[in-house]
């Protein structure tokens, strides 16, 4: 089953975020625990870590806010 | 022996440095869970990352068992899964799911599980340990040996709470146990921004008992300096302050790295992390192999795994929730259209005796301690002399020993005390002297004593008492002891409030709440204290909770009041009846639960209703009682319902501006003439 990667909530102020850069190649390996994209949210920039193994699918593009919640890639095994 | 001589190599038997890893690995693992969760986006709740603190509670956990207390504040993930919390339950409580170990009602900053003596999760910095205090007096008064320990971060050392808490453990030799997880950060301000106190450990020392400073990131010492602490504590030495130096390596809330950690510092502070730092040592030493080590984490893992899992399948706790748990009774619930019919107490029959108020308090007190061994007595001066302020407590202590407990002059550890003793079971009475003191221990009656049953899910619940005298109406007490402060407490779920007017309802309403397993306040009026005296039944003579009663029966208005207002008012109502002018003067008695069923089937018959009390008109209960009069009676009434309370000013130290910003027998006549014109 992939696992499904939205904007997360780090900061209770947080609504959006900014999803500055991707990490990792669309479609490439990645392992747990790696940084996989930036993300700025309250004007503090933090790479978020991959959650689970296997490979990246990038579904939206950097450089775009989107808001708390948005689905913006996936880890596929 | 081979094991001995492994053992002096690190200063540990081995057994226990693998099961403090195992337990720090599980931390870990819990940790990583709900980063992961949170940075995909498939958790939504607020996180304190307690990552770099996971050796303290790890090394603590071989040396307690699940009846030893503990209480943590926010960021205390990482206690709990130490103390036993089992992890479906940990996680389905941060995601607000039915499964949560509190039905999802407390969330991640609330976790109560009794079963493994994890009893209260505070998200007010500092507030444990006054309810700390409050179990180990439970256990020290019952003789149990049973330890507490209350963690909190440094940041909570600035807080008066803490201060009241030590010195009054230290002053009642409590076996409590002060753990200051120094992480050198208090959420975004680091030492020495916020303090100029070089350690903290030293603040035992001026309080009169003992403090440590231990490294909390090595856990073979800090297992052994706790295990000495533990003993001493457990063997009824008195409480001790420990400060566990550690790093915290997250961020205050959120997920990922401290924005104090950059580069270097970063690299250097995830070399001393003790998880890391651990599993190397047992390898080094060939205490594990690195195929032993890698089962514990996978075991971990998996575990971790399989509760979020579990959690996840769990509902989201739904609104059929809402209004449970507030009270261990869902009809006490104020809420339009709430019209139970609660039966009245019986008429008494039996002997009576003369007695005050002060007297009638006393005669309930005693009454309550004789009946059961849970009832404790906790306040200001209490103890012979003077036997309390009020001469509510003249020969207890004498009499009842150390159920009879003079405190400091410190509010928010009498209430707190009395919330930890009340969560095991207990059934204390504190006093709170005058009423306006209520403020300085608010955050401990409304924050915790009022809301822990919901918070827990209704897996803990408080049912202690406090009693508080109104100065007012006597003059000349001035602004700060003078106040009526009902209202303060009315918009607080949680409390149950009663606001005798006689000596036998102050008897029958304390002893309904000493023995109801809610907290419940009693007001009690110093303009009542003293000066009336009545005949007072003698026993076990109880008045019901939420049951108002007609002290004057009427056809043409409704006074509805209670506490020394009630007085006022039946002094207008022998006025006006000389205009020809019928008045019914219904006494609340009991504040929450309200009666509407008795204020509704008065104005029903009355078409009139005016609310009296001494307290501040504005937001008061008489705006509140006069809404609901107008919402349910609308095409039944003869004039709109109103309420009379005190002028929007402090109480005067002036007699005579006192008397005129109160209600009284005068002004109140006045008011319901103008609900005849």
């Amino acid at each position: 089953m992939p696992t499904t990667l939205t904007i997360p909530k780090l900061q209770m102020s947080t609504t959006e975020g900014t999803l500055t850069e991707w990490l990792v190649e669309d479609g490439a390996p990645v392992t747990a625990g790696q940084a996989i994209y930036a993300l700025e949210t309250d004007k503090s920039v933090q790479e978020i870590e991959a959650p689970e193994s296997g490979r990246l699918i990038q579904k939206a593009a950097a450089g775009e806010t989107y808001p708390v919640g948005t689905e913006i890639g996936e880890i596929v095994a | 022996m081979k094991t001995d001589v492994m053992a002096k190599d690190i200063g540990m038997d081995h057994a226990t440095l693998r099961e403090i890893y195992r337990q720090m690995s599980r931390i870990r693992e819990v940790d990583k869970g709900i980063q992961a969760g949170l940075s995909s986006g498939k958790f939504m709740f607020t996180y304190w990352p307690m990552t770099g603190q996971e050796a303290i509670p790890a090394s603590i956990a071989p040396l307690v068992t699940k009846d030893d207390y503990m209480v943590t504040i926010y960021r205390g993930i990482h206690d709990q899964v130490a103390k036993g919390v089992p992890l479906k339950g940990l996680f389905a409580e941060a995601l607000g799911r039915v499964g949560g170990v509190n039905k999802g009602k407390g969330g991640s900053p609330h976790i109560s599980d009794p079963a493994s003596g994890s009893m209260v999760t505070t998200a007010i910095v500092g507030a444990g340990a006054p309810i700390a205090n409050g179990l180990a007096l439970a256990s020290k008064m019952r003789g149990t040996r049973a330890v507490t320990i209350v963690n909190f971060g440094d940041g909570a050392t600035s807080i008066g709470a803490i201060h009241e808490a030590m010195n009054l453990a230290g002053a009642w030799k409590l076996p409590v146990i002060f753990l200051c997880q120094n992480n050198q950060i208090g959420e975004y301000t680091p030492i020495p921004d916020y303090t100029a106190g070089e350690n903290f450990h030293c603040r035992a020392d001026a309080l009169g008992f003992k403090g440590v400073k231990l490294d909390g990131n090595d856990p073979v010492a800090f297992h052994n300096g706790m295990k000495s602490i533990i003993e001493d504590v457990r063997s009824g030495k008195g409480p001790v302050f420990v400060e566990a130096v550690t790093l915290r390596l997250g961020p205050h809330a959120g997920v990922g790295w401290s924005h104090l950690l950059k580069g270097d510092a970063l690299a250097a502070a995830k070399e001393a992390w003790p998880v890391p730092a651990t599993r190397k040592l047992l390898l080094e030493k060939g205490i594990c192999t690195e195929e032993e080590l890698a089962a514990i984490d996978t075991a971990a893992s998996a575990e971790v795994q399989e509760a979020i899992e579990w959690a996840l399948a769990s509902e989201v706790t739904g609104e059929d929730e809402m209004l449970l748990d507030v009270y261990g009774d869902p009809g006490v619930v104020p809420r339009r259209g709430q019209r139970d019919k609660r039966a009245a107490e019986a008429p008494h029959t039996g002997e009576t005796r003369q007695m005050a108020m002060f007297e009638a308090v006393q005669d309930a007190l005693d009454l309550a301690l004789q009946l059961d061994d849970g009832v404790f007595c906790l306040g200001e001066d209490i103890g012979d002399d003077p036997g309390g302020v009020f001469k509510c407590f003249k020969g207890m202590q004498s009499k009842w020993g150390e159920r009879i407990r003079p405190t400091p002059i410190a509010e928010q550890a009498i209430i707190g005390a009395a919330t930890g003793a009340a969560l095991l079971g207990m059934r204390p009475v504190a006093e709170i002297m005058f009423a306006d003191f209520v403020g300085v221990c608010m955050d401990q009656i409304t924050n915790h004593a009022a809301k822990q049953r919901y918070m827990s899910g209704a897996t803990t619940h408080v049912p202690m008492t406090v009693r508080m005298i109104a100065g007012g109406g006597i003059g000349g007490f001035g602004a700060q002891h003078s106040q009526s402060t009902e209202a303060m407490l009315l918009h607080n779920p949680g409390l149950k409030i009663v606001y005798p007017s006689t000596p036998t309802e102050a008897k029958g309403l304390l002893l309904s709440c000493i023995f109801d397993e809610d907290p419940c306040i009693q007001f009690e009026s110093m303009m009542l204290t003293y000066s009336m005296k009545e005949e007072v039944p003698v026993g076990d003579y109880r008045i019901p909770l939420g049951v108002a009663k007609v002290k004057r029966e009427g056809t043409d208005v409704t006074l509805i009041t209670y506490g020394w207002q009630v007085m006022q008012c039946l002094k207008a109502a022998e006025e006006l009846a000389k205009e020809g002018i019928s008045a019914e003067v219904l006494d609340l008695r009991t504040l929450l639960p309200l009666d509407y069923d008795r204020i509704l089937t008065s104005v029903e018959k009355t078409g009139r209703a005016l609310v009296v009390h001494a307290a501040t008109e504005f937001c008061g209960l008489g705006s509140e009682i006069a809404s609901t009069i107008n919402e349910a009676l609308f095409h039944k009434l003869k004039a709109p319902a109103s309420r009379f309370g005190a002028a929007y000013a402090p109480i005067a130290y002036s007699r005579i501006i006192e008397t005129a910003q109160i209600p009284h027998a005068g002004t109140i006549a006045a008011r319901v003439r103008e609900l005849f014109k």
